[in-house]
């Protein structure tokens, strides 16, 4: 190994340690915060898997954090004896597989196509959670049981704080090692030119269908955390506007990069922490804000770090 | 070397004892010798923007200003903070742990919206934080650290149901209702009122939030030869519906608009077809209204408001209102401030008279400020009175003075 990669992951492991330790400084509403950037670090990851690594235009994101989410708290309402780590895998399977079934349709669509069914997707989930309320409790909304493994339940956010940390950290290195191996090079290539990808092997309706479902199964997973952190469900969690939020977040952290996924969410939730104070101004600085991220970031934070690195190193 | 690992150590346990004992104090939290900090999560975006903002620009921060200009109750100023959560159950949750935990409020006064209401109880309740008359007509109940606001829509249902059938002598009633939670604490309650009474809804119709033609409803609801017909609606679809039953000629019907449509934003959407509409007021007439509290309300909203927008409407009059109550019980707690004096000192409170809603009455089993409401007809664009206050016991109608 290279002594700068030596160092890169001592860095790492030091970032890592400091994280976890972070909570025994930091105010409740602080961990609260970070659990919550947590989660919407992984969704924004999910989504970049298939955005900004595959190239297709997901705009109903928040239908899959609210199967999740559901999934998550119904399981956990039924069967409260399940460690928490199995009924969040169960939650990603299923919102993966939904994610999957999805992917085929929409196989037949491009560009632009694919945003209108995934945004339509994502209203079908919050009506179907309106009305089927004898399972979701509809407008009532679902009090979610506290998380457990075991004896030991995360009944506080500090508790949860290293549930949700762990989760994050395994799925964001999972996603890294598949970026960096034969899918990720796949969906790129498809993402560069489908026809190129096609003739040198790639096969375009599997990659494209695995992608639908890894990105659902990183949200699904989001929402089961969601659902344990936030404790109380109802489908006006899961708007189109949360769902835009969300591609937000990878456009301004960067498209095709999983540091940018994480950097968007970070910024994008931090701004909306700030902003919450305000009343008249909050969304014209909101706007504002996006379109100057726009004009002089067009590739996100993580593109313009690498093309400053690039220009003086 | 040895030396480092002594002083970061030491330096790590200076931290955690700082930490704890930051969190360590004596005094009521968010109270202080001179002020105490209130403050609600509410929407400032979103859906339920134009309540949100003059709810607490107009009324909230209105009577504040006009309390802390006066030198605040008990020496004590009245501090506000607030977040938006755009009507996202998430943002509400957010914001309320932000205002608990960062900001330490002393309660929270008048958050807004069925969800993100809600989504905030169990936390507060845990950790025994008051919830003060938040804006929603789901009813809570049998907890000590939350006391709710205006009538609860099931009771809404009955009081109007009951009216029509024993004032009015009417006998075919249907309904309109919204598909969702809204609709149904409407048509259930009502059902049951009618039951009691020996009938039943003679036509019930839905649509799904956010429809744009309700021609078909209309339709079938004329059929149904009714003598009344409640409609239960969010504004732009209520509007609608007025609309469509002038166009189709009819007339026949009384239609009587629910509890929190009944107000002027909904005639004006409707374009003048809203003549003769009757509803369920639970405020006089904030614009109209020559109560004399109404008055003053009209004119401390005009020096203290804080929104540009400072017509008299039902949201800034809840505010206003919600927050004269909340002041009333920091009077009566004295000096000596805590959570428990002020729980104690609101269910201390009997017939408090506002001169704009029946006299407010809490106790250690009931922390529900107002059940009761007046019928009201549409007269000129306007909703003018034809009934006095009225609310029910035990099934029975019971006038009220005001």
């Amino acid at each position: 190994m290279q002594p700068s990669g030596k160092w890169k992951i001592w860095g790492w492991t030091g970032a890592l340690v400091v994280l976890l330790i972070l909570p025994l400084f930091l105010g409740k509403y602080s961990i609260f915060l970070l659990s919550l950037l947590a989660i919407y670090a992984l969704v924004s990851l999910g989504l970049n898997l298939l955005m900004g690594y595959t190239g297709q235009i997901a705009a109903g994101h928040a239908g899959f954090l609210a199967i999740g989410a559901y999934v998550t708290a119904i399981f956990t309402a039924n069967f409260e004896w399940v460690p928490c780590p199995l009924t969040l895998l169960l939650a990603g399977t299923v919102s993966g597989m939904i994610g999957f079934l999805l992917g085929i349709p929409i196989l037949r669509l491009k560009g632009f196509y694919i945003a209108m069914a995934t945004l339509a997707f994502g209203v079908v989930v919050s009506e179907i959670i309106l009305q089927w309320s004898s399972v979701t409790g509809g407008d009532d909304g679902f009090s979610v049981p506290t998380a457990r493994i075991g004896g030991f339940v995360f009944d506080s956010d500090f508790k949860l704080f290293y549930l949700i940390i762990p989760v994050t950290v395994i799925m964001t290195l999972l996603a890294r090692n598949l970026v960096n191996g034969y899918i990720g090079r796949a969906f790129i290539a498809l993402r560069e030119s489908e026809i190129a990808a096609q003739t040198i092997g790639v096969d375009l309706a599997k990659y494209k269908t695995i992608a639908f479902a890894i990105s659902a199964f990183y949200t699904g997973v989001a929402g089961g955390l969601f659902a344990y952190l936030i404790t109380y469900l109802s489908p006006d969690a899961f708007t189109i506007e949360l769902s835009v939020d969300f591609i937000a977040m990878i456009v301004i952290g960067g498209l095709g990069s999983i540091m940018g996924s994480i950097i968007g969410a970070v910024i994008l939730t931090g701004m909306q922490q700030v902003l919450a104070g305000l009343q008249d101004l909050q969304i014209l600085i909101f706007g504002l804000a996006l379109i100057i991220f726009m004009i002089f970031m067009p590739r996100g934070i993580v593109g313009m770090l690498s093309d400053l690195k690039e220009k003086f190193i | 070397m040895q030396k480092l690992k002594y002083v970061s150590t030491f330096g790590l346990i200076v931290l955690i004892a700082l930490f704890f004992a930051v969190n360590d104090s004596t005094a009521e939290v968010g109270v202080t010798d001179n002020s105490i900090l209130v403050g609600c999560s509410n929407s400032f975006s979103g859906p339920l923007v134009y309540p949100g903002t003059q709810l607490v620009n107009n009324g909230l921060e209105a009577y504040i200003g006009y309390i802390n200009a006066q030198g605040g109750v008990h020496g004590r100023k009245i501090l506000t903070q607030y977040y938006d959560d755009g009507y996202k159950p998430q943002n509400a949750v957010a914001n309320t742990k932000r205002l608990v935990e960062q900001d330490k409020i002393f309660a929270v006064l008048a958050s807004q919206g069925t969800g993100a209401v809600m989504a905030t109880v169990k936390y507060l309740t845990q950790n025994k934080v008051p919830l003060l008359f938040p804006f929603q007509g789901v009813p809570i109940s049998g907890q000590k650290t939350i006391f709710t606001s205006f009538t609860p829509y099931p009771n809404q249902s009955e009081l109007v149901v009951t009216w029509l059938v024993k004032v009015k002598g009417f006998k075919r009633i249907g309904i309109l209702y919204q598909d969702d939670k809204y609709g149904y604490t409407f048509r259930g309650p009502g059902e049951k009122t009618l039951q009691k009474l020996g009938l039943k809804w003679a036509a019930a119709e839905s649509y799904k939030r956010g429809a744009k033609d309700l021609s078909a409803q209309v339709a079938k609801l004329r059929k149904a030869n009714l003598d009344a017909c409640l409609l239960v609606a969010t504004p732009p679809p209520g509007a609608t519906f007025l609309k469509e039953a002038h166009k189709q000629g009819w007339k026949n019907t009384k239609i009587i608009s629910s509890g929190p449509l009944t107000d002027e934003k909904y005639i004006n959407l409707s374009g003048g077809v809203g003549e003769g509409v009757w509803g369920l007021s639970l405020w006089p007439d904030p614009v109209n209204s020559q109560l004399p509290a109404v008055v003053e309300y009209r004119k401390i909203v005009d020096k203290y408001g804080k929104d540009k927008d400072k017509t008299p409407n039902r949201y800034s009059l809840y505010g206003y209102f919600y927050a004269k109550l909340f002041v009333e019980g920091l009077k009566k707690a004295g000096k000596n401030l805590t959570r428990e004096s002020f729980i104690a000192a609101l269910e201390s409170i009997k017939n408090w008279e506002s001169g704009m809603v029946p006299p407010v009455s809490f106790s250690a089993s009931n922390h529900l400020s107002q059940n009761s409401g007046f019928m009201v007809e549409v007269q000129q664009g306007v909703f003018r009175p034809i009934s006095g206050w009225i609310t029910l016991k035990e099934g029975s109608l019971v006038p009220l003075k005001q």
